[in-house]
């Protein structure tokens, strides 16, 4: 990286570039390596998974497969749509995702807004309380016996509503709008003679797209990321999300060796392991990477002012 | 083998003591709350007044070989006329599928009446997820009228049957199980293995007896074309294996400098197959029953000499540098080096650990290796550890709780999956098909039935994979077809535990059998074993590979001081008095 500045030195009048100095290329040389690692080792496993779910399981499994592909096989992917439950899982998973996101994001900025206003009573006890459940749970029983009494076992509420609003998300949504919305925005607007849900609709909402893209895009990753209410509170196999089915298969293979009851059995989960596994991981992985070009650059700016200037 | 076995027990019995903590925290109290609940449900009266269930008469056209001992196909009818539908939680399984929407399902449901409203489990069964789940379900009070295929260890169903959470079957056994009656005839143990220390019998059993299963702790395999090549014969000792090894890497005879004389990996442990060549060992947690005294076996002389054995083996480059790290790819690998094997022998459970398998080609890599005889040591030990006792009845198979009004049916629906056609269609599909007279099983002997494909794609969402209640005796498992066109390995994996490992096995008595503990005891028994088997599988290792010397005394006195503060003691007296709870 050459920095011209323009400094006359030559007589002939032409700005000569100024030539770094010896520390400043070293520090760059450190810089670019240190970052070529870690881009690197992030990048390798992934494209070591795409190689490996596009190559025949045998090569696999006997270590040829390093880089890219060995004996070409889309096998993998059609053998995924022959389980019912990996194709019913993933659109279970889309459904939790986006539906999830949508109610999250709802309530997180209804919850958040009021809580940015200076003029809320109580605002401090609701916020304490808001704060009391990121320290304190009920636990794993109560928050089932709640589920249950509620109706909402085995049904999808049970994995939308428990995760409906993060306080964490919360309270950066929150501090965006103290920010962002200047209390005397909203004074401006009373005085036209808007009310405050006109307000919160009309002018605060258009404000907030950055903040709104954060919340849908951690919400509908988090969904999408998450088994364990599903073990938990779901048992009909129709509902179940992607990710307990990829559970299902990667652990279905931990046999005790030496109960080789049915070596048959052991021998065609392997081979049905080493199939799916890296097909299925390329398969649950493709819809964050569609949506995140999408919102990235809401999200950068979005988390930030959020976090920063709290 | 054990060793994976008590992983994964310890890892339940935390699980059980982590309900156990919330049930003593303020779940007890849930428990009992739900308990009006539960309570007002129990078992109908009428379950017991119902008319005994008698053996029905076998059916003909069914080949079975002379002497043959297991289940057998018998006329089956309904067993209720208007449908009656249970509860009933399962693990999820990518063979059986959808369990409500399964081919087995439907054909049950209209063969004997009774519906079953599945409730689906992520996992396997055996897992601490699911046991996570089911432990909310339980401590929730959302409690099914059964449990298939969930593993419950024997100290869970103890200790929730005198909760009176799970439902003592011994009186509907009695009455309405004859199928299992006739099964425990043929397995004397079973009555002793399926009985808690209050003598109740808080589950339906099953029989899977896996005849090579037995003896996996104590398999380990050598290519006998190299034995033959150095011109040599198979070892029967503990010094003609060290010849045998020291010859093949004198010989060099994979090429190149590649021998690997002898290989293993870490899920397969050394110590029984070795160490049974100075004591009898069954492997983890290595106790044994001597004269009624429980002891443990890596504290004793014997097993000093073994590790001096492999110390010295090892010291010599006969064993592989990576034999307590390498994992099952790569032993693999080895195993299918192209161009040619290098390796001389492993400890393994069978073929397919070491190599893909060709089953068609009667030349393949994998007939090249031998299953060897117990190594017999200085002393003139040589057993090849057989499990009398782990192996064959598996508790826990179903499970009936308080909930259940009609406990008896659940019963006679688990007792008519004993059945032979049934145990067939539970676990191989509608496509089997029963065998002509002549054609010969994994056994040499008259084959019962055979089919093309099991638990493949043709066969998936038919099957209850092998999540039922079945009864598959030895004789059975045997009697399977051997298709002579593509013979597996099943009859070379018989034919060579029958020869080389059967004859040299140890009297029964001497295996420490699977007891049953009370809570407390339990809690401490997998904190304490855990912590010896840290201690016992590290040092062992150190000791192989020369970190650690054991003619050292010092050194191996430091050993035993280290396992004497772990808690040996404590630990062997839980053993003792649970065994002879057992005992009865």
């Amino acid at each position: 990286m050459t920095v011209a500045t323009a400094t006359p030195a030559a007589p002939t009048g032409t700005p000569a570039p100024v030539r770094e100095t010896r520390s400043d290329r070293i520090v760059m040389i450190c810089n670019y390596t240190a970052l070529g690692l870690f881009t690197l080792a992030v990048l390798y496993p992934l494209v070591y998974v795409a190689s490996a779910s596009l190559s025949d399981p045998k090569n696999v499994v006997s270590g040829e497969v390093w880089l890219w592909p060995v004996g070409w096989s889309v096998e993998a992917f059609t053998a995924i749509f022959d389980y019912d439950s990996i194709v019913s899982g993933f659109s279970n998973s889309i459904v939790y995702a986006a539906g999830g996101a949508l109610l999250a994001t709802a309530l997180t900025l209804l919850a958040a807004y009021p809580l940015s206003r200076r003029g809320l009573p109580g605002k401090g006890l609701i916020m304490a309380l808001f704060v009391f459940t990121m320290m304190f749970s009920g636990g794993l029983i109560p928050t089932y016996l709640v589920v249950d009494r509620l109706g909402l076992l085995n049904t999808r509420w049970a994995i939308i509503l428990p995760a409906a609003l993060a306080v964490w998300n919360m309270i950066i949504t929150r501090t965006f709008f103290q920010t962002t919305i200047p209390e005397e925005l909203a004074e401006a607007a009373k005085v036209d003679g808007c009310s405050d849900v006109g307000f919160f609709w009309r002018i605060v909402l258009p404000l907030s797209k950055p903040i709104i893209a954060v919340n849908l895009l951690f919400y509908a990753v988090a969904q999408w990321n998450s088994w364990f209410n599903a073990l938990i509170y779901l048992t009909s196999e129709h509902l179940f999300p992607l990710q307990l089915v990829l559970r299902q298969i990667l652990i279905q293979n931990n046999f005790d060796p030496s109960q080789v009851r049915d070596t048959a059995e052991l021998i065609r989960m392997k081979e049905l392991q080493e199939q799916l596994k890296f097909s299925l991981i390329v398969i649950a992985t493709i819809p964050p990477l569609l949506i995140y070009p999408f919102v990235q650059k809401h999200f950068v700016k979005g988390a930030m002012v959020g976090s920063l200037k709290g | 083998m054990r060793d994976d076995l008590r992983t994964t027990t310890v890892k339940r019995r935390s699980v059980v003591a982590g309900a156990l903590g919330i049930a003593a925290t303020g779940g007890s109290g849930l428990l009992s709350g739900c308990g009006s609940g539960t309570a007002e449900t129990g078992a109908d009266p009428e379950s017991l007044a119902q008319p005994p269930a008698e053996l029905a008469p076998v059916t003909t056209g069914v080949n079975y070989p002379p002497g043959y001992v297991g289940p057998k196909a018998r006329r089956r009818t309904a067993i209720v006329s208007e449908p009656v539908t249970f509860t009933v939680v399962v693990p999820q399984s990518l063979t059986v599928g959808d369990w409500s929407k399964n081919e087995f399902t439907r054909w049950m449901e209209q063969q004997t009446g009774i519906r079953i409203r599945w409730r689906q489990v992520a996992g396997k069964g055996d897992d601490a997820e699911t046991m996570t789940k089911v432990n909310a379900m339980i401590a929730a009070g959302d409690v099914p009228d059964a449990f298939l295929g969930i593993t419950f260890t024997r100290s869970q169903l103890y200790l929730y049957g005198t909760q009176n959470l799970f439902l003592d079957l011994t009186p509907y056994l009695d009455r309405y199980a004859p199928n299992l009656r006739e099964a425990m005839k043929d397995y004397p143990e079973a009555g002793k293995l399926m009985v808690s220390p209050d003598k109740g019998t808080y589950s339906f059993p099953d029989i899977n007896d896996c005849y090579h299963c037995r003896a996996s702790n104590g398999r380990a395999l050598l290519n006998a074309e190299w034995v033959r090549e150095v011109g040599l014969a198979m070892p029967t000792t503990t010094d003609e294996f060290r010849e045998v090894l020291t010859a093949f890497e004198k010989a060099d005879v994979a090429g190149g400098g590649k021998t690997i004389p002898f290989g293993g990996y870490k899920d397969a442990p050394l110590d029984t197959y070795f160490m049974n060549a100075f004591l009898y060992n069954p492997g983890e947690p290595w106790l044994v029953v001597d004269d009624g005294k429980v002891r443990a076996n890596y504290v004793r002389d014997e097993w000093r000499e073994g590790l001096k054995y492999l110390h010295g083996l090892y010291a010599d480059g006969l064993l592989a540098k990576d034999i307590f790290t390498a994992n099952e790819d790569q032993i693999k690998r080895y195993g299918d080096n192209p161009g040619g094997p290098i390796l001389g022998g492993a400890r393994v459970y069978y073929w397919g650990t070491l190599m893909t398998l060709d089953l068609v080609d009667p030349k393949a890599r994998w007939h090249q290796y031998e299953t060897m005889e117990p190594l017999k040591g200085p002393a003139g030990v040589q057993v090849a550890p057989w499990d009398y006792l782990n192996v064959g009845l598996e508790v826990s198979t179903l499970v009936v709780t308080r909930k259940c009004a009609r406990p008896d049916l659940l019963v006679r629906w688990a007792d008519y999956q004993l059945d032979l056609e049934v145990v067939l269609r539970s676990y191989a599909g509608p496509g089997f098909r029963w065998s002509a007279k002549g054609d010969k099983g994994i056994n040499g002997r008259q084959s019962i039935y055979g089919y093309d494909s099991w638990n493949t794609d043709e066969t998936k969402g038919k099957t209850w994979d092998q999540y039922g209640v079945m009864y598959r005796s030895g004789d059975f498992r045997l009697a399977e077809r051997v298709n002579p066109r593509q013979p597996t390995f099943e009859s070379p994996l018989y034919e060579q535990t029958r020869d080389h490992l059967f004859p040299y096995r140890q009297p029964m008595e001497q295996q420490f059998p699977p007891v049953t503990l009370e809570a407390d005891q339990a809690a401490l028994d997998a904190e304490i074993g855990l912590n010896l088997k840290t201690e016992v599988t590290t040092s062992l290792a150190k000791f192989v590979t020369g970190r650690l010397d054991p003619s050292d005394d010092a050194q191996w006195n430091d050993y035993l001081d280290r396992i004497q503060r772990i808690g040996l003691q404590p630990y062997l007296e839980i053993q003792q008095a649970a065994y002879e709870t057992y005992q009865g």
